[in-house]
């Protein structure tokens, strides 16, 4: 068998690429926002002293960190609304689905980061008599946010990379997208090819810049 | 619309389910033990003195690194017997995708312990006339692999889920019966509600695994 390869159709399907690029890239941002949000909660709900809210919060990160984020999608793609009796769109779909997954891994990380603040501090806020809301607001988040930067990047890369494959039910990501150009065209090799190049371009810089912020950050922070 | 649960078809059906786990192990066992022994191989060529070896290691590494795992899967189905002229079946190329995949991740572990180990250890067997083959396998290895340790496992449960992605190219694992026999029966959210627990039942109990192994690094270490 032969195969001829040709690059010179995919000028005729950069604009669907670059269609589906958008898509991936609004998918991963909303989620990176809304579940860095939902996990600062959840990682203080982890450090809660009552036992149900506790127990809550870990069992909801339990539960997104160790099923496949597949599973998830297609739960929440064909389950959810079955559950609450309403119609949700596939755009909200994959929205919360990854919400919830990026959440839970930062709930992780933001967990880290405030087990770096030192004791002394709490005890500071106790002495200054700080209301809890204060407290978290004034000098938990402020650290944590802070010492999280690095690790929350590299969540966004995963998350970028995850995003994939909500175009397993069928939204049109840039995955998708490739996919349908490649069985229209019979070129795979080209085109797959292509699309993979387009997620390293992305990820691979912001990679690179999670280890620049980590350097900085903790030159910053232990000066 | 009222939806009742009903697990009498889960159930009815559990068996192929259980088929479906064994591929998912079995995948996943084979993809790690090429990760565990190739990572380790990439790991030295990414620390080579030759700059070519270097930079190929490099470029393997970062692009199964910042490429989604599904397009890894998509392109080895669709690309390897177009460019290659080779045709395997379904679950051979997953595999390969997967074991190429958890390759990557394994070497930056690697590297990171490698990197770890004392200098004064190198010097010590350079002294003692150890040859290269006993430098490393009996100076860096082991110390690489023990230190490594959490991150090797963190690796293989990432892996474990990671293989559900094979279901999209019809690899009859786990994934794949749920999907299946949540379409043939119309009861999604037992089938995925089930499957999910299966997952999470394996993949917890070794991610509790990770923090023990780190706890006694950080033990060892201090000590």
């Amino acid at each position: 068998m032969t195969y001829h390869f040709s690059f010179g159709f995919m000028l005729d399907y950069w604009s669907a690429l670059l269609i589906g690029l958008t898509t991936t890239l609004e998918l991963t941002l909303i989620c990176v926002v809304l579940g860095a949000l939902l996990g600062f909660v959840v990682s203080l709900m982890r450090t809660s002293e009552s036992r149900l809210i506790y127990a809550i919060g870990s069992v909801y990160v339990e539960l997104f960190r160790g099923t496949p984020v597949l599973i998830q999608i297609f739960w929440i793609f064909f389950c959810l609304p079955i559950v609450l009796h309403v119609e949700i769109g596939n755009l909200s779909s994959a929205i919360i689905a990854l919400s919830l997954y990026m959440a839970a891994i930062s709930s992780e990380t933001f967990r880290a980061a405030m087990k770096a603040i030192s004791r002394e501090q709490h005890d500071a806020c106790v002495a200054l008599g700080l209301a809890p809301l204060a407290k978290i607001t004034r000098v938990i988040f402020p650290q944590t946010i802070l010492r999280a930067i690095p690790t929350l990047l590299s969540n966004t890369v995963s998350l970028f990379k995850e995003s994939s494959l909500v175009s397993a039910v069928g939204m049109s990501d840039l995955l998708y997208v490739g996919q349908n150009i490649a069985t229209r065209t019979f070129h795979p090799v080209e085109i797959l090819t292509t699309v993979a190049f387009i997620y390293f371009a992305i990820a691979f810089p912001l990679t690179r810049a999670v280890t620049v912020v980590e350097q900085r950050l903790l030159r910053k922070i232990d000066a | 619309m009222d939806y009742h649960l009903n697990f009498f078809f889960v159930l009815r059906d559990f068996d192929k389910l259980l088929d479906g786990l064994v591929v998912t192990l079995k995948l996943t066992v084979l993809a790690n033990a090429m990760g565990l022994s190739l990572g380790f191989g990439v790991a030295l060529l990414l620390g080579s003195p030759v700059r070519v070896v270097r930079w190929t290691a490099t470029a393997f590494v970062e692009f199964f690194r910042c490429t989604p795992a599904l397009i890894q899967i998509v392109w080895f189905f669709y690309c390897v017997p177009i460019l290659f002229d080779v045709f395997l079946d379904a679950e051979t190329m997953g595999l390969l995708a997967l074991g190429l995949n958890l390759t990557a991740f394994n070497a930056e572990a690697y590297r990171a312990a490698i990197q770890a180990i004392p200098r004064a250890h190198l010097d010590a067997s350079i002294a003692l006339g150890l040859g290269w083959r006993a430098r490393i396998l009996h100076v860096v290895f082991p110390q690489a692999l023990r230190m490594a340790v959490p991150v090797l496992i963190t690796n293989a449960i990432g892996c474990f889920q990671q293989s559900a992605l094979v279901a999209l190219v019809a690899v009859s694992d786990l994934m794949y019966q749920a999907k299946t026999l949540s379409t043939q029966t119309y009861r999604p959210i037992e089938t995925f509600t089930v499957v999910a627990l299966i997952y999470l039942a394996i993949s917890f109990p070794i991610s509790q695994l990770v923090t023990y192994f780190e706890r006694r690094n950080i033990r060892q270490m201090g000590g």
